[in-house]
């Protein structure tokens, strides 16, 4: 299969990672472990961007603000909008990246990362190697946290409980509902 | 802005295949094949495209190793074009046809006439046109393989991803949400074919 079309018929798998990634950080379930590096905290800021494709063509929506519960956007959800791109704010220890992630190629845009003690006056490789560094490390945090996206994509667990879970609280997203963290739905049960 | 001042967009890569041997040596000698040149202010060249100091976009001699900072090839794609503005091209091109018209005592240009009036406008006020530079900072780690690009279009990423082969002879495997889960599953010793079976899941009934 060429890449394009395996970008195209696998598309979904971009939207749905912005969607868990959503739905982990509104349900208390935006911790993520990066094994030797630490802990990541993640959450959607900002803009966020919400699109569907039917017979009437194609639909967008973008919704800004700071909380991200807001309801236009989980109406949209409750709709049959899915988000196309969204804003991410990144925390691991005392820094902070912030990043439009893109669903269908995972580009990163308006990427900025913590500052720089480095102006690069006196010693330009070091504000390169400070850079370079940083924009790795939210690369390597990302991409762990994608793989625990697939590693729960592929478990039997996504069909028979994070779909429901996610079907919850995006229907309780639009009716202003809370809905509780993956954990809790698993000690109840 | 790029990605070692302010903010950026940028795409990603892995870099395919393995370094040759004795890859540094003539490390300096590709980019200096396709380092950057300046348009000629005599020539008629739209565009000009090549490598820079990914620190000074104004370095394109590379006199030293300034593109290797270990364990990263870091360099600039700097994109020079000229372009005319589409109404002055359009009232130059209304002048010079006017004064043939008087010269030649004509009512109507035939359109091959007013094709090749348009062509000699053009490449004229081409030559007084100054180049618009932008661009575009590559970080290459070269001990994982990671390619990040100081871009998000696609034009550019398709230019960046030939200039990467023609100058290092190594293909870039674009990133996206397939590939970066199948680099997973490689990593986890899980079979590739994991992915191939999946569909979009219906969250809401209906869906």
């Amino acid at each position: 299969m060429q890449l394009l079309d395996k970008v195209r018929k696998t598309e979904f798998l971009g939207r749905e990672f912005l969607l868990w990634l959503w739905f982990k950080s509104e349900t208390g379930e935006g911790i993520f472990d990066l094994g030797d590096k630490g802990k990541a905290e993640l959450w959607l800021d900002g803009k966020i961007t919400l699109q569907s494709e039917n017979e009437r063509g194609v639909e967008t929506i973008t919704c800004t603000g700071e909380a991200l519960n807001m309801k236009e956007a989980r109406f949209a959800l409750a709709g049959e909008k899915e988000i196309r791109q969204a804003t991410v704010k990144l925390a691991i220890g005392d820094n902070q990246w912030s990043f439009v992630l893109d669903s269908t190629w995972m580009n990163f845009r308006s990427f900025k990362t913590p500052r720089v003690i480095n102006d690069g006056k006196e010693d330009p490789d070091g504000l390169f190697y400070e850079k370079a560094f940083l924009i790795e490390e939210a690369i390597s945090a990302m991409d762990r946290i994608y793989a625990s996206f697939i590693g729960d994509r592929l478990s039997p667990e996504w069909l028979t409980e994070t779909r429901s879970a996610i079907a919850r609280w995006i229907r309780q997203g639009a009716t202003g509902g809370v809905t509780q963290p993956l954990s809790a739905e698993r000690e109840m049960d | 802005m790029g990605l070692i001042h302010g903010s950026a967009s940028f795409t990603r890569y892995m870099a395919e295949g393995t370094l040759p041997q004795h890859f540094m040596e003539v490390l300096s000698e590709s980019i200096a094949r396709y380092a950057f040149r300046e348009l000629d202010e005599k020539s008629i060249d739209e565009r000009s495209a090549g490598w820079v100091n990914i620190m000074d976009m104004f370095d394109n001699r590379f006199a030293g190793i300034e593109f290797l900072k270990e364990p990263y090839v870091a360099m600039s794609l700097r994109i020079d074009e000229r372009k005319i503005p589409p109404t002055a091209l359009k009232q130059y091109c209304r002048e010079a046809e006017d004064r043939i018209k008087e010269e030649e005592h004509l009512e109507f240009l035939p359109k091959s006439r007013r094709a090749d009036i348009k062509e000699a406008v053009r490449l004229r006020l081409l030559k007084r046109a100054i180049p618009v530079a932008r661009v575009y900072d590559m970080i290459w780690n070269t001990v994982t393989g990671l390619v990040v690009f100081g871009c998000t279009s696609a034009r550019i990423c398709d230019e960046f991803m030939v200039r990467f082969l023609q100058t290092f002879n190594l293909q870039l495997q674009a990133i996206c949400p397939f590939t970066l889960g199948e680099l997973f599953l490689i990593k986890e010793g899980a079979s590739q074919n994991l992915l191939d079976g999946l569909g979009p899941t219906r969250f809401l009934e209906g869906r």
